[in-house]
């Protein structure tokens, strides 16, 4: 964790007449390293984004990048994908890149440079001239996230990236957030599949009802949760899985099981157990829960 | 500032490079030519001889009629004309009058009809078939006594709906026979010419300086510039609203303000579609300058070319201004609607009232016409909402004094100033706020807080 930390939030509060949709919210990301910033729905995410990146500003508290208040000065270096994409309907992709990067402080002959350089990467050459309403949803997704990137922003916000992305599209994005990543930029991933997070990122942020949940790198969170969990499957265990002295809760997927241990049990000691009483094992490993469990068991917490 | 002029920029070209204004720039100036110059043309396209049959037992009424429609005197008659309405005849004009007036030259042919003792029964029998056997066109029976109360001059004709000729041949026929009655009299011809010389009626308006100035032509004008900023100002208006809508509505609005203050964002909309209208505006008063100028060489649109009103520079200067006042006005009233609702069929909805306003304006318009210098007039005319209308027709009915043209622009200028405020405060809540449209608490509570 030594890398260095590009954004800071401290105790920002956000109201919206009575109704609070971030409260004392604090968290730093870092640079080189992927922040997935995760919650439910209506949880504050979308609230906290827009405050990251200038659309709207904290009732109380503040945010800094680089060292520096947010402001319209700051949104240069700000990339941002939103959830809800859009681009205009009847205006070829052309333009409205070169739009995109103008409002972004990039014009004229570099900005065609670079638009040129990304539209033959995401292999979107031939569609430059193409208006909106011509590409297919996908190719839509692409156009959006170069207009994301055309001014090499320090930091990368991208709101859901993949819905709507083929595989292959969902890869080749992975592979620019790497680089990305790299190249020591800032990136924060917001979603609610907690699949892609486990893939991708190195911090998670859990907020719920307006709320900090957990945080910290996944690592971390996933070894203080992890403690008691074991991926199992054999046959003749049924007395011993009964048993609520070593066994608190059975998960049971396709082919096998996954055992929640009771407060204090050793795993090792369950297996010599097993072993002992004649159960044919053919998997027995300690596992981690997975991010869904932790973000289950959390939002369930605390309702 | 290179944010909002970017914004300004792709505005701009987002109107001008539509086809839609491509086409509605160059359709009035064509529409224009086509009805003013189009039946003009027609109108001077030569139509075939009439062949006609005069009847005249005394020959008195034929002979002169005869004279009356030879070209020379057609000549006279239409220069006379031109004279009456026009003070001075360049020499272009004089030779055009003539080129015209010989074209009525062969308009007649007269068939000769030997009467030779047949009855006038018998004589309208023949004619009547030499019409259905298209040796002639059209015939006069003249009446044994002229001087008859119940005399009547039968004429009939294929080319009954020809109205020119018609009128031409009319004419002709009243002063052929008003000489043969003032000969009977033995009152000369010169002489009744002299005593029934129809006096100079010399009508001009007066300005506010006692200087004189032509009215005729100034309503139509007045008229025609108002419908054409009204128009203008509706058009854009809902553009405006339509591209506040589409931004809403893909949520394009997400990403400019991620970018860029809100406050740009809305400036520069209304500024590069505000340009945009003053392109369009300035094209067509270039199209009207030239169409003008073109016509001012041309002996035929003399007529209308007297009526005409002199248009100043400074006055274009002015309906430029209050063109734009009116645009910053609408706009900006367009745009809060367009941030305020989910779609543009709600947006159609909402857009009733400034419609509305607009066409308060228009009417007010026609009072300003009528009496451009009355109490309601001035106020109509430095009304916010309505001056960008009224005041234009105002200065071209009757230049308003200086000062009530400043106080005006300053009143709206100053309304425009509130107007854009509170829109942008609407703007920067209404446009991230999706699914429904916003009620007006709600907007008052956003123009408070924000």
């Amino acid at each position: 964790m030594d890398d260095k930390v590009t954004l800071q939030i401290r105790t920002v509060t956000k109201k919206f007449g009575e109704f609070t949709a971030v409260e004392d919210l604090s968290f730093d990301v870092r640079a080189g390293r992927v922040f997935g910033f995760l919650g439910p729905n209506g949880a504050g995410k979308t609230t906290t984004i827009r405050m990251i990146v200038g659309i709207t500003f904290p009732d109380t508290g503040f945010i800094e990048l680089n060292g520096e208040r947010i402001s319209h000065r700051v949104q240069n270096r700000i990339g941002y994908l939103p959830e809800e994409r859009g681009l205009y309907k009847k205006m070829a992709v052309l333009d409205q890149l070169r739009y995109f990067a103008a409002l972004k402080g990039v014009a004229g002959k570099e900005a065609d440079k670079r638009i040129d350089h990304w539209l033959g990467r995401m292999e979107l050459s031939d569609w430059k001239k193409k208006k909106t309403t011509d590409l297919s949803k996908g190719m839509q997704q692409k156009i959006q996230f170069i207009a994301t990137v055309l001014h090499e922003p320090d930091i990368l916000i991208l709101d859901e990236p993949f819905s709507g992305l083929d595989p292959i599209n969902v890869e080749f994005l992975m592979d620019v957030i790497a680089e990305y990543r790299s190249a020591e930029k800032t990136i924060i991933f917001s979603t609610h599949l907690m699949s892609t997070a486990e893939k991708l990122c190195h911090d998670i942020l859990l907020i719920n009802k307006a709320r900090k949940v957990v945080s910290g790198s996944l690592r971390e969170i996933k070894e203080s949760y992890g403690q008691n969990l074991i991926a199992f499957r054999g046959t003749g265990a049924e007395d011993i899985l009964s048993d609520t002295s070593f066994i608190e809760r059975i998960v049971s997927h396709a082919d096998e099981q996954e055992l929640h241990l009771a407060k204090g049990v050793d795993p090792q000691e369950l297996l010599k157990k097993m072993v002992d009483t004649g159960v044919v094992i053919s998997k027995f490993e300690r596992t981690e829960p997975s991010l869904n469990d932790i973000f289950i068991e959390k939002v369930k917490d605390k309702e | 500032m290179n944010k909002f002029l970017a914004v300004v920029k792709h505005e701009y070209k987002k109107v001008v490079l539509k086809w839609s204004f491509l086409i509605g720039t160059l359709l009035l100036p064509v529409m224009a030519v086509v009805f003013s110059v189009v039946p003009a043309l027609i109108f001077s396209i030569k139509g075939e001889p009439t062949r006609i049959a005069i009847v005249d037992p005394t020959d008195n009424v034929a002979s002169r009629l005869k004279a009356n429609l030879s070209s020379e005197k057609m000549a006279e008659r239409a220069k006379k004309a031109a004279e009456e309405s026009l003070k001075n005849l360049s020499p272009d004009q004089q030779r055009q009058l003539e080129t015209s007036a010989a074209q009525f030259q062969d308009n007649f042919i007269f068939v000769e009809v030997d009467p030779s003792g047949r009855s006038v029964e018998e004589l309208r029998q023949s004619l009547l078939s030499r019409v259905s056997a298209n040796e002639i066109d059209a015939y006069l029976i003249v009446p044994n006594d002229i001087n008859a109360v119940d005399a009547v001059f039968e004429f009939r004709s294929r080319k009954s709906s020809d109205f020119i000729s018609n009128e031409t041949f009319r004419d002709a026929l009243n002063s052929a026979v008003r000489s043969v009655r003032l000969a009977n009299e033995n009152i000369s011809e010169e002489k009744l010419a002299e005593l029934s010389r129809p006096i100079k009626f010399d009508a001009k308006g007066l300005d506010e300086t006692g200087a004189e100035k032509d009215t005729s032509g100034v309503m139509i004008a007045s008229f025609i510039i108002g419908l054409l900023i009204y128009i203008t100002l509706a058009i854009y208006g809902q553009a405006i609203m339509g591209a506040v809508v589409e931004e809403k509505e893909t949520r394009i609005a997400e990403i400019l303000f991620s970018s860029a203050r809100p406050f740009e964002l809305m400036l520069g909309k209304l500024v590069g579609v505000g340009l945009a209208g003053l392109t369009q505006l300035g094209i067509w008063i270039a199209t009207i300058a030239v169409v003008i100028g073109v016509m001012a060489t041309q002996a035929d649109f003399a007529p209308i070319m007297q009526s005409v009103p002199t248009i100043s520079p400074l006055m274009i200067v002015c309906f430029m201004l209050f063109f734009l006042v009116g645009f910053f006005t609408y706009a900006a009233i367009f745009a809060l609607v367009g941030s305020m609702v989910t779609s543009l069929q709600e947006g159609s909805q909402f857009a009733f009232p400034p419609i509305m306003l607009m066409l308060v304006g228009f009417y007010f318009s026609f009072a300003v016409i009528r009496d451009p210098g009355s109490t309601l007039s001035f106020w109509v005319s430095i009304a916010p909402f309505l001056a960008p209308i009224t005041m234009p027709v105002r200065i071209l009915a009757e230049m308003p004094p200086f000062w009530q043209i400043l106080l005006s622009l300053g009143i709206n200028v100053a309304a425009i100033a509130g107007l854009v405020w509170v829109t942008s405060r609407v703007y920067r809540v209404g446009m991230l706020m999706y699914g429904k449209r916003a009620t007006i608490p709600e907007v008052w509570k956003w123009i408070r807080q924000a």
